[in-house]
């Protein structure tokens, strides 16, 4: 049944399984031959060119010389190297001679004490029982004018008033009666002379208006005057002052501070009215302080009781508040004055940019120094001075000078290290810094019955006379000891000392 | 820098030495050191002060001449060296 077979073997072919020897294709390719030649060149010659702007092509030529210097003077070079020995020699000789110290020459007559000149009164001023508020010298030196008012009374005063000028220089010179008497209808508290103009005279009243005269109008010395509207001061005027135009040749304008915390500037006009031209308000809040005024409400304006301009930098003021603080102030501020400005009236601006560290009480004047432009004295009601640098808050110096107030303080015009103060013990006290003691250099009993002097102007051109005015209405004239007049050798280099150790 | 302006700022850079100021013969300041109006004020009174005291030396000796001229004051000195066509005018602080 079974038996044993043997089949073919079956197979059968991949249908997707191809040779892959099939696919291989080859191919060459071979790129076309390269053509390449070489050549050289050679620049026969070459030139170089190069340029260059000049240093000096926008130098302003202010001085004429300087655009002659390509012109060749002949003989000059000669002559300059056959003195150069010299001259050098010389030089290096002064630098270590010692063949001068201590040599002075006296070239004028030396007084050798202050005494009393003249004692300047006005009678019907002092029946009245007016007292001295402010003293100018004019320009030349030779006028002194004073004003007549009241500064212990708080009450709004209608009583009449005087400015009176007395020439020093004329022969005929009766202290008892004044050369010019101009009747004013309240208390004048401040007084200026113009300072080129000997006859202009600026004065500021009790009731906010601001006046100007002219000394040499013989029939109404009343030039200029401020009309009464919103925009003027409403309070009493401390502090009057000229200022320059903003640009050279301009004519003088007329600044005015007062109680109601507004500074005005004012520009005389041919019709005889003070138009204003520039305002600015000092807004508490808008003072920049590190102490801040705790009572005053933000929005009150801060009454100004004294006020410096700084002959070194026209743009600058220094003015002291009736809180005590002293404010760097500066003309040409843009930021408006947080008050209410009347509607047709100047914007006014505030001015403050810095505030120093302040009195225990109004301050009653500042003074910048003529000799250095970082310093200035301000005084006040605690009896004390300060030295200030423009560049530090705290004082550099605070001197005790009085037991009581302090009303006036001044530079002295021709000794870089002296002031003299204003006492309200009545007397004035002359300080020398150089001494290095605290003890005045010298003390000048005004009044002896202890009436206080409330103001003191040096003369700017004879140097020896001091003026100082007091409560009985006296104005009284004095000359000066050589000692506190005449410049000593090294001071104007102690001074620089003295307001170098500021800010070390 | 030529040789003038070399020698000016030599002398210039002496201790003390405040300003320099050439003048010619006729009192005309030729180079400075200083602002105009100071240099044309110097120049005019110094070149003065120098004649009158060449006239003096001369006048007390023909023979004689002006070599140097110092003028001393509070505050510098003034040294003026002449010459037939120049004055050199140099204004120093000793005491710095």
């Amino acid at each position: 049944m079974f038996t044993d077979e043997t089949l073919e073997t079956v197979g059968a072919e991949s249908l997707w399984r191809k040779s892959r020897l099939l696919q291989q294709e080859s191919k060459t390719c071979q790129t076309a031959e390269l053509k390449t030649a070489e050549v050289e060149v050679q620049a026969g010659d070459t030139s170089e060119n190069a340029t260059q702007t000049e240093a000096d092509e926008h130098r302003t030529q202010h001085f004429a010389l300087e655009r002659e210097s390509p012109i060749h003077y002949p003989g000059l070079g000669e002559f300059l190297q056959s003195v150069e020995g010299v001259v050098v020699k010389e030089l290096k000789r002064n630098v270590k001679s010692h063949a001068f110290e201590g040599f002075e020459v006296n070239w004028e007559d030396q007084s050798e004490t202050v005494s009393c000149l003249h004692a300047l009164q006005y009678s019907e001023a002092q029946e009245s029982g007016l007292q001295v508020t402010s003293l100018s010298w004019n320009t030349t030196g030779s006028v002194v004018a004073c004003a007549y008012g009241r500064l212990d009374d708080g009450d709004w005063s209608t009583e009449k008033s005087f400015v009176c000028t007395w020439n020093l220089d004329r022969r005929g010179l009766n202290p008892k009666r004044p050369d010019l008497v101009i009747d004013v209808p309240t208390s004048v508290m401040c007084l200026s002379f113009h300072p080129s103009k000997p006859s202009l005279i600026a004065g500021g009243l009790y009731s906010g208006e601001v006046l100007v005269w002219d000394t040499s109008r013989t029939q109404d010395p009343l030039c200029a005057r401020t009309a009464m509207s919103d925009e003027t001061h409403r309070e009493p005027v401390y502090q009057v002052h000229w200022v320059p135009g903003a640009r050279r040749g301009d004519r003088f304008s007329v600044l005015s501070a007062g109680a109601d915390g507004r500074i005005l500037v004012w520009q005389l006009d041919s019709e005889g009215q003070l138009t204003l031209s520039d305002g600015f308000a000092l807004v508490t809040q808008q003072v920049p302080r590190n102490i801040k005024l705790s009572k005053a409400r933000g929005d009150s304006l801060l009454g100004v009781t004294s006020l410096s301009l700084c002959p070194w930098d026209s743009d600058m003021f220094l003015v002291g508040v009736e809180g005590g603080l002293v404010l760097k102030c500066s003309f040409s501020t843009r930021t408006p004055a947080a008050v209410s400005s009347p509607s047709s009236g100047l914007a006014l601006r505030a001015p403050a940019q810095f505030s120093f560290s302040s009195h225990a009480g109004p301050i009653h004047a500042i003074h910048c120094s003529p000799f250095h432009r970082n310093l200035f004295l301000c005084a006040g009601m605690d009896g004390h001075a300060h030295l200030r640098s423009l560049l530090q808050a705290t004082p550099l110096l605070s001197l005790r000078l009085s037991d009581s107030y302090l009303f006036s303080v001044r530079w002295s015009p021709t000794r870089p290290l002296v002031f003299a103060a204003a006492t309200g013990q009545g007397s004035v006290v002359i300080f020398d810094l150089g001494r290095g003691s605290l003890r005045p250099a010298a003390t000048i009993e005004q009044d002896a019955e202890g009436k206080p002097v409330y103001c003191l102007e040096f003369n700017p051109k004879q140097p020896h006379l001091l003026a100082a005015g007091n409560a009985d209405g006296t104005v009284k004239i004095w000359q000066l000891s050589a000692e506190l007049i005449e410049q000593g050798q090294r001071e104007a280099a102690q001074l620089e000392q003295l307001a170098n150790e500021a800010t070390e | 820098m030529s040789e003038v302006e070399e020698t000016l700022k030599r002398i210039q850079s002496h201790k003390g030495v405040i300003g320099t100021i050439v003048v010619n013969a006729e009192g005309i300041p030729i180079r400075t050191t200083l602002d105009n109006s100071t240099t044309v004020q110097y120049a005019g009174l110094l070149h003065q002060l120098t004649m009158k005291a060449r006239s003096t030396v001369r006048d007390i000796d023909p023979q004689n001449d002006l070599t140097f001229l110092r003028v001393r004051s509070k505050k510098h000195e003034i040294m003026v060296a002449p010459d037939k066509e120049y004055l050199l005018i140099v204004i120093q602080n000793p005491s710095e």
